[in-house]
């Protein structure tokens, strides 16, 4: 499946928070989404969510915006920065309600629970879970679905090493399954490991989109690439 | 149709899986039981407006409805808090990528409280009646603790409603407190017409109007086609809200 952004246009006041942003991920790859604090990347995946509403333009999902489908999580995993579970809620009933909401049979609340590595914990209220275990839980509703399409907002933040290592490998196996993967990352070094295109944006607007090894060609590093690609604007 | 039984079942799931529901359900037997126990007392002590009695006595419906003014807090709090708890946990966002057409999530959340608020209501309802024959004697109606049920159920989903277009519980459940118990007697008090005329109005006046079947100053059934206006302008003015703001 194919994500698809049209002239996507979005401010806040007098904030251009995404300014015209034309771009498609296409799917088989890892799209490395990248970009300084406040460059519009939360804003742009909530669009492509169908949360907030553009000002102009267009987000769609293989030619159709995502309230259109039926069963989104079927369609589209998502993790986003804002916390996805109640707190007064075991990791456990939280995925059978979200799977019961898209008719996903509860059988696939275990298989992501071990998939993600907390089943231990899966009986306990998410309050009490540590950023990483949370990190994890979300991935898992992401994954519930068993998606085409995954988007993931910073989801690398409080991983431990383990953690990292593991989604790194995740995003990479089901970008090899055929899958569109769409993660946004301040990680320029894991990036550089996870990713096989990049897009960076700056005060809204696309900088670059093109192939990791081309962004990379002529510098040290992805680090050094991205510095002379956002300090130009 | 499958999508709306599915959004009804995530809905049903998640309000029976944190703890709010069972204090909200516990806080209103209480509330009912003791307001029942009280107002049977009072109207043994013939200190209830003489209006009330039938045949010389205040019946036992009439006692659940009187203790009503105090449990329906807590169904008002279970009620709006199935909105704005997903606004003040910060959950509304991901609940909309499960569910993203506004209206059929409002839907669902309406029909999950409605339906827990009928039947809790009218349990409560059979609980105050009880302890009123209890203590003073009469015999249990069907009518009026089924109209409690109705009344709650209608009040549950104003609340859902009113939740949507306010979203943050404090605002929410100020403006709840002041339309069904603060402003009533405010308005009433001063007796003059224009304002008593607001206040039978108001969702809690015409519910009570409906459930004490009076037919001053309109029939019990205007009492209840006026809490239901209310329910539905709720829902309507939220899911507007839903469709037109960002998550
Ligand atoms: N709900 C909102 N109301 C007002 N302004 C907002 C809102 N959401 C985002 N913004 C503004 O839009 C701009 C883009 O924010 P956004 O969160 O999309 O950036 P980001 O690229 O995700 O940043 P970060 O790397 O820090 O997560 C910022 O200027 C931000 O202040
Ligand atoms: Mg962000």
């Amino acid at each position: 499946m194919l994500i698809t952004l049209e002239r996507l246009t979005k401010t806040f006041g007098s904030t251009v928070a995404v300014d015209g942003l034309d771009l498609e991920v296409r799917p088989g790859r890892v799209t490395g989404f990248l970009g300084p604090n406040g460059a519009g990347k939360s804003t742009t995946l909530r669009m492509i969510l169908g949360l907030d509403r553009p000002t102009s333009g267009r987000a769609l999902l293989d030619g159709r915006p995502y309230a259109a489908y039926s069963w989104p999580l079927r369609k589209i995993g998502a993790v986003l920065e804002a916390k996805a579970a109640h707190p007064g809620r075991s990791g456990r009933n939280h995925l059978l309600a979200m799977a019961r909401s898209n008719a996903i049979p509860a059988s696939r609340v275990d298989v992501v629970l071990e998939q993600v590595g907390i089943a231990g914990a899966a009986r306990k209220r998410t309050g009490t879970y540590s950023l990483g275990m949370g990190q994890r839980l979300g991935l898992a509703g992401a994954l519930l679905g068993d998606p085409p399409v995954l988007v993931l907002d910073e989801p690398v933040n409080g991983l431990d090493p383990d953690g990292v290592r593991w989604i790194r490998e995740l995003m990479r196996s089901l970008a090899a399954e055929g899958r569109t993967v769409f993660v946004s990352s301040h990680l320029l070094s894991e990036m550089q490991v996870t990713a096989d295109h990049l897009v960076v944006i700056g005060h809204g607007r696309l900088v670059a989109d093109a192939p990791l090894d081309e962004i990379v060609a002529g510098h040290a590093s992805l680090e050094d690439a991205y510095y002379s690609l956002t300090s130009v604007r | 149709m499958s999508e709306m039984r599915a959004a009804i079942a995530a809905e049903w799931t998640k309000l029976w899986t944190t703890r709010t529901v069972w204090w909200a359900l516990v806080a209103a037997l209480v509330l009912m039981a003791a307001g029942a126990g009280q107002y049977a007392i009072y109207a043994d002590n013939g200190d209830v407006d003489p209006a009330l009695l039938r045949d010389g006595v205040v019946p036992p419906g009439t006692v659940a409805v009187l203790a009503l003014a105090f449990a329906q807090l807590a169904f008002l709090a279970l009620a709006m808090l199935v909105m704005t708890g997903e606004y003040s946990t910060g959950t509304m966002r991901a609940t909309l990528t499960w569910i993203p057409a506004r209206g059929r999530l409002l839907l669902a959340k309406s029909v999950v409280v409605a339906a827990v608020t009928f039947v809790a209501g009218t349990v409560a309802g059979l609980v105050g009646a009880s302890i009123s024959v209890a203590l003073i004697g009469g015999r249990v109606s069907a009518g009026p603790v089924l109209g409690i049920g109705v009344y709650l159920a209608l009040l549950g989903v104003f609340a859902v409603g009113l939740g949507a277009v306010l979203r943050g519980p404090v605002v929410t459940l100020v403006v709840l407190l002041m339309l069904v118990v603060v402003l009533p007697p405010l308005l009433q008090l001063p007796e003059i017409g224009v304002l008593t005329a607001i206040a039978d109005g108001l969702p809690g006046v015409a519910g009570n109007h409906f459930l004490l079947g009076d037919s001053d100053p309109y029939a019990p059934g205007l009492g209840l086609l006026i809490v239901t206006g209310w329910a539905v302008a709720a829902f309507l003015a939220g899911r507007g809200e839903l469709r037109r703001r960002d998550a």
